[in-house]
C-alpha cells in the first residue's frame, strides 16, 4: 500500500513544481546509409530515420499518459554526418540538412541532431564541407541542430577550427538577421562532447553508439527549487549541508521518473535504453527556473558573489542524487545556464548582475558553458572565436564537456532585447569587450597542445 | 478444521484485539490473517482464523459476543468462501487521486464509473473535512485495472465525471510512486 504522502507529495511536483521528462532522444546510427551517390545517401538516411522513429512520438506520449508524466519534447540524434557523408561537397551537405528536417517533420519530433563534426585534432574535407554548410544548413531547416567538437583534453584544442567556428557563428546570425540570428540558436562549439547527449542543440549519436538507442534528459529546477524553499521553511536552520542533502534526494527523483519513462519506451519501440542525462534544464516558463534557485538559498540572482559556490553545490548535489537513482548515466549531466531559456538567468542578465566574464567562471562548475548568450551584433568572428577557445580551454583543463551557443545578434547592441520564440525564449544582448587583441591570437592558429593530467592545481 | 472470517465493529479502545484473540485461543481457534484499521475513533477488524469442527459459527459467535459487548463491540462470525464468483482478470495496477472540494455523491460519482468499466478497487482512502486544504479534501484510489478494457474511453469516462462533480483527478500507473519513493 502506498502512503498518502508518497502519492500527494507526487502529485505536487507533477502539477506545481513542473516535473516532467524534459527530452526523450531517439539516437540512431545513420552509417549503414553511407553511399557515393548522394541521392540515393539522402533517400537511405530519410528511410531509415522514418522507418526507426516512425513510433517515437506515439508511444512517448502514450507512456507519459500512462504515468501523468508528460514526455515535454521528442528528438532525434543521429551519426555525425560529417563522419557518415564525408565524401560530399558544402551545397551537398545543406541539401542532406534538409532532408534531416523533413525526415524531422515527418516523424513529428521538434528537434534533429547530428548535422556535425569531430574536429578536436584535425579536419577531414567531410568535416570541412559540412561546416562550410552549417550556417545555410540552419538558416534553412527548422529542425535541424549542428554541434562541432573543436576541443579535448586528450587532443587539446584545434584553434584553425575554434576561429572557423567563429566565422561560421557570425555567417549564421547575418543568413538569419531578421530572426535575431535564430540559426547560431541551433549551433553548439564543444570540447569533450559526450556521444550521448540527449538535449539540444548538442545531441548527437557517437561512432561508439547501437544502431540506435534511447536517452533520457530529465528536468526539475521547479521541484528542486520548492523542495529548498520547503526545508527552509520547515527548518529555517538548515545548513548548506542539510541542504544539498535535500537536493540530493529531490534529483534522485526526478531521475528515477526520467529512467522508468526511458526504459518503458525503450522497451516499447524495441531498442536499448542508453543513459540519463542528469540535467537541471529550464524553460521560459514560471516556476522552472535555475536561476531561481540561486535566490531560495538567499542570493538576490544568479550573477553575484556566492553564485559558483552555489552552482558548484547545486551541480554536485543533482550528480550525487542522480547517479544513485539511475543505472547508466551520461550526456551532460548537471545544471544548464542558458541565459535566454530561463526566465530569472535572462533578468539577471537584463539587470546587469550577470556578465559575460561571471557566465565563463560559473561553467567551470556546471555543465555545458555559455549557453544561449546573446552578443552585440557587432562582435567579430575573432571575438566570437576567442570567447569559444576560453570556454574550450575550461573545458579541456577540467577534463569536462563545455560549449559555447553563442549568438551575436545582427544590428543590435548590449542593452537591447533579442527574441527568439518558443523554448528558446529571448534575453538581454549583454556587453563583450572588442579591443582585446583577439585578432591578433586567433589568427596565430595550428593547436593547443593537450594538458598534462597530473599536478591538477 | 474449517475456514471462518470474524468481523468485529465498534469505538476504538485497548484491548479489542487482545479480548478477541484470547477468545479465539480459548476455543482452539488457529489465526491465518489479521487485519484493523480505524476511522476517525470507530474500530474495525477483520480475522480470517481455522476453527475446530466440534464448534459451531454460532457458538463461537456467541463467546465473542458475551465479551465484547461490554467493550461496545458488535461481532459477525462467517465461514471463509474459499473463491468467490468474481475472478480478477489479467490488470495493471493504477492509483487514482481527486482533489476537491466536499459535496454528496463524490465517492458514489467516482466508484460507479470503476464499477461500470469492471475495475477492481485494491485500496481506498478519503477524507473530506471541508474547507480549502485540498489534503483535506481527497480520496486516493489503488484499482486494478483489466489489461482487456478500453483504456482510452475509461479515461475519458472518469476525467468526465471528475470535471461533473468538480474534483482535480489523476490517473498514474502505480510504478510511478513506487520508483519515485522507493529504492
Amino acid at each position: 500500500m502506498l502512503t498518502d504522502r508518497e502519492i500527494l507529495s507526487t502529485l505536487e511536483m507533477l502539477k506545481n513544481e513542473h516535473l516532467d521528462v524534459r527530452t526523450v532522444t531517439l539516437g540512431i546510427s545513420l552509417f549503414d546509409c553511407a553511399d557515393h551517390d548522394h541521392e540515393r545517401f539522402m533517400q537511405r538516411i530519410y528511410d531509415k530515420i522514418c522507418r526507426t522513429a516512425q513510433d517515437l512520438v506515439r508511444v512517448c506520449d502514450e507512456v507519459g499518459l500512462q504515468y501523468g508524466i508528460p514526455v515535454v519534447n521528442k528528438r532525434i540524434a543521429v551519426s555525425p554526418i560529417a563522419v557518415a557523408a564525408c565524401a560530399f561537397s558544402a551545397p551537398q551537405m545543406v541539401a542532406i540538412a534538409k532532408t534531416m528536417d523533413e525526415a524531422a517533420r515527418a516523424t513529428g519530433v521538434d528537434f534533429i541532431g547530428g548535422f556535425g563534426a569531430l574536429v578536436e585534432k584535425g579536419m577531414t574535407a567531410g568535416d570541412r564541407a559540412l561546416i562550410d554548410a552549417i550556417p545555410e544548413a540552419l538558416a534553412e531547416t527548422r529542425r535541424v541542430c549542428s554541434s562541432v567538437n573543436v576541443a579535448s583534453t586528450n587532443a587539446g584544442i584545434n584553434m584553425d577550427a575554434v576561429y572557423l567556428m567563429g566565422k561560421t557563428i557570425k555567417r549564421a546570425a547575418e543568413l538569419t538577421a531578421d530572426a535575431d540570428g535564430l540559426a547560431c540558436t541551433k549551433l553548439c562549439v564543444f570540447a569533450n562532447i559526450p556521444p550521448d547527449i540527449p538535449f539540444m542543440a548538442g545531441a548527437y549519436l557517437g561512432v561508439g553508439e547501437p544502431d540506435a538507442v534511447i536517452n533520457v534528459g530529465v528536468s526539475g529546477p521547479g521541484v528542486v527549487k520548492k523542495a529548498i524553499d520547503r526545508a527552509r521553511s520547515a527548518s529555517p536552520e538548515a545548513d548548506l549541508g542539510q541542504l544539498s542533502e535535500i537536493i540530493k534526494r529531490t534529483a534522485f527523483k526526478v531521475t528515477r521518473v526520467g529512467e522508468l519513462i526511458g526504459r518503458q519506451v525503450a522497451r516499447k519501440l524495441g531498442v536499448p535504453f542508453g543513459v540519463v542525462d542528469l540535467s537541471l534544464a529550464p524553460t521560459p516558463n514560471v516556476g522552472d527556473s535555475v536561476g531561481e534557485i540561486f535566490q531560495s538559498l538567499g542570493l538576490k540572482a544568479i550573477g553575484v558573489p556566492g553564485s559558483t559556490a552555489v552552482l558548484a553545490l547545486l551541480n554536485d548535489a543533482v550528480k550525487k542524487g542522480g547517479i544513485f537513482a539511475s543505472s547508466y548515466v551520461g550526456g551532460l549531466s548537471g545544471a544548464f545556464i542558458p541565459v535566454s531559456e530561463d526566465l530569472h538567468i535572462g533578468e539577471a542578465a537584463r539587470k546587469g548582475y550577470l556578465s559575460l566574464d561571471k557566465l565563463e567562471a560559473l561553467t567551470s562548475v556546471c555543465s555545458v558553458g555559455l549557453d544561449m548568450v546573446v552578443l552585440p551584433g557587432e562582435t567579430s568572428a575573432e571575438t566570437l572565436a576567442a570567447i569559444i577557445a576560453d570556454e574550450m580551454a575550461i573545458g579541456m583543463i577540467n577534463g569536462k564537456a563545455t560549449a559555447a551557443r553563442l549568438i551575436p545578434v545582427p544590428g543590435k547592441k548590449a542593452g537591447d532585447q533579442a527574441f527568439f520564440g518558443g523554448l528558446l525564449g529571448e534575453a538581454t544582448i549583454i556587453p563583450v569587450s572588442t579591443h582585446g587583441g583577439a585578432d591578433t591570437f586567433v589568427r596565430l592558429g595550428g593547436r593547443i597542445p593537450a594538458p598534462v593530467q597530473s599536478f591538477g592545481n | 478444521m474449517k475456514k471462518i472470517v470474524i468481523s468485529v465493529l465498534g469505538c476504538d479502545r485497548p484491548g479489542i484485539i487482545a479480548a478477541v484473540s484470547q477468545t479465539l485461543f480459548e476455543n482452539q481457534c488457529n489465526i491465518e490473517d489479521v487485519n484493523q484499521t480505524t476511522l476517525q475513533n470507530e474500530f474495525v477488524g477483520i480475522f480470517i482464523a481455522t476453527k475446530p469442527e466440534q464448534t459451531s459459527d454460532e457458538e463461537l459467535r456467541a463467546r465473542l459476543q458475551e465479551r465484547l459487548t461490554p467493550m461496545g463491540l458488535s461481532v459477525m462470525v462467517k465461514p471463509l468462501q474459499e473463491s468467490g464468483e468474481w475472478r480478477a482478470p489479467p490488470s495493471e495496477p493504477f492509483v487514482i487521486t481527486t482533489l476537491g472540494p466536499d459535496r454528496l455523491g463524490l465517492v458514489a460519482g467516482i466508484t460507479e464509473v470503476l464499477a461500470r468499466f469492471e475495475i477492481n478497487i485494491t485500496d481506498l482512502r478519503a477524507v473530506f473535512r471541508g474547507g480549502n486544504d485540498p489534503r483535506r479534501n481527497v480520496m486516493i484510489y489503488e484499482v486494478d485495472i483489466p489489461v482487456a478494457i478500453d483504456r482510452s474511453a475509461f479515461r475519458t469516462a472518469l476525467y468526465r465525471r471528475a470535471d461533473e462533480l468538480g474534483l482535480d483527478i489523476s490517473l498514474q500507473h502505480r510504478d510511478i510512486f513506487e520508483t519515485i519513493h522507493r529504492i
